[in-house]
């Protein structure tokens, strides 16, 4: 009837508006306590919260695979084999250290490549070759890939897994329990959500990061169960956030979390609750 | 008028009256007081020498057999090949399929934020002007130090921060920068 309308006309409309509507029908007074109990659903706001999902990207470049390996192998050896020879008289002054150090680097690149007929030395080994090989020997070793943070799993270390993207999990105490979470904190009136996301941060882990929240999207939201003693009416709307760290260290805030940790996605999978887990894991890469 | 095309000793022949220097003979080459620029000639124009190969253009001396060494033969060559694409079209899907599960998530949170509150999913849409300063952040400026004002002013809002490290082959020898100085950033 005419309430249907209403209803479909002024989706947002304030009780007062259809107060005004209905004054002039009688027969009203039942439809407006249904109408009321409607809209009251509909326009009581759900309590928003922002929780930051904090990626530690990956600090070294992924280990190629087996097949990978020997694809690029074979790759460079049909390179080698067929490339323009190479200008060395431009590159290198005549008789250099570092033209006899060029040479012997290509030498063992050349019986790498192809094996050994290729890449034998011609003559004898010249001063200049013997200085070389000298400065190879006294250079320094690059850092290796795997820190003694993987060895030891050491979760707050940022340095273990370099290869993977690190997540930051809070262990937080909810009706008694320990659960594991991401950083999350509540919406002040008129806030806006991505300052709300910084601020957060901030409270639950300290300043003590150099941190850059993305954007001003939300890049999930999650709807936790509501606790039966609330009742069914207020709801919690949780919208994620992404951040990366670029330096300094978590300093939880004891208050709100007891422990934290930087992991993977494999492993938050173990740690976090199943409910939880189904509403974030779309947010995280994979590797 | 006789014209001599070409002289015995191979220097450029002569017309009447008209010296042609070709940079194709070693007699005939041109030295400048720069050496690197002798050879960056003798590179682009190759002398004429009939012994050797010339150095542009061409394969190194045992091209066949080196070739024999690295490509085991021609059905090999294409199984490797189409093993290859598979392989890479499985890493595409799979990183297309991981892009399209995050975007999802993405769209649903704006739809519910749009649902729930249109002042804040205005907001959250609103683009990102790099040159744009807010007024919260001029008062901020104001009161900071020098430093401070750099810092600020170095991170622009909307591009990707200076700080953020491109994965290496290896880590870098200080590690992880675990002193940083806390800064509250104003904000925007």
């Amino acid at each position: 009837m005419f309430s249907r309308t209403v209803l479909s006309s002024c989706k947002r409309a304030s009780k007062a508006c259809l107060f005004r509507r209905l004054a002039t029908e009688a027969s009203a007074a039942p439809e407006v306590a249904q109408v009321d109990a409607a809209l009251s659903k509909k326009t009581t706001r759900p309590n928003l919260h922002t929780g930051v999902i904090l990626n530690r990207s990956p600090i070294i470049t992924r280990t190629p695979t087996a097949f990978e390996k020997a694809y690029y192998a074979y790759q460079s050896r049909i390179h080698r084999a067929l490339h323009n020879p190479f200008p060395y008289d431009f590159y290198f002054k005549q008789g250099s250290p570092l033209e006899a150090r060029f040479d012997i680097e290509e030498r063992r690149r050349e019986r790498k490549a192809f094996g050994a007929p290729f890449g034998m030395q011609t003559g004898e080994t010249s001063e200049a070759e013997k200085l070389a090989e000298a400065t190879m020997r006294d250079e320094e070793e690059a850092m290796p890939r795997v820190h003694e943070a993987d060895i030891n799993s050491d979760f707050k270390n940022l340095h273990r897994r370099g290869q993977r993207n690190l997540y930051l999990l809070l262990q937080k105490q909810e009706n008694g329990m320990a659960v594991w979470k991401f950083p999350q904190g509540s919406v002040d009136r008129g806030e806006l959500l991505h300052h709300a996301a910084t601020r957060g941060l901030e409270v639950e882990c300290g300043n003590n990061m150099d941190t850059w929240i993305v954007s001003r999207n939300p890049i999930g939201v999650f709807h936790p169960p509501s606790p039966a003693s609330r009742g069914g009416a207020e709801e919690d709307v949780v919208f994620f956030y992404k951040a990366h760290i670029m330096a300094g260290q978590v300093r939880p805030n004891r208050t709100h979390a007891q422990d934290f940790a930087w992991l993977t996605k494999g492993e938050i999978k173990t740690r976090v609750d199943e409910d939880y887990w189904l509403g974030i894991k779309d947010m995280l890469s994979d590797f | 008028m006789s014209v001599s095309v070409l002289k015995l000793n191979g220097s450029p022949f002569q017309l009447r009256g008209l010296v042609t220097r070709l940079y194709s003979t070693r007699k005939g080459e041109v030295s400048t007081s720069d050496p690197q620029k002798d050879n960056i000639r003798r590179y682009l124009y190759p002398p004429n020498i009939r012994n050797k190969a010339t150095p542009t253009g061409t394969w190194r001396p045992d091209v066949a057999r080196a070739l024999q060494r690295a490509i085991p033969s021609v059905q090999a060559h294409e199984t490797i090949q189409r093993a290859w694409l598979l392989h890479q079209r499985h890493i595409r899907k799979k990183r297309d399929a991981e892009l399209q599960r995050k975007f999802n998530c993405m769209r649903q949170a704006m739809q519910e934020l749009e649902e729930i509150d249109s002042r804040l999913f205005r907001e959250a849409n609103k683009q990102e002007d790099p040159r744009a300063r807010s007024l919260v952040e001029v008062e901020a400026l104001k009161s900071m130090s020098e430093p401070e004002k750099r810092a600020v002013e170095s991170r622009v809002r909307g591009l990707f921060p200076r700080e953020l490290r491109i994965p290496t082959d290896t880590p870098p020898k200080n590690g992880w920068p675990h002193e940083w100085r806390a800064f509250q950033r104003p904000l925007a």
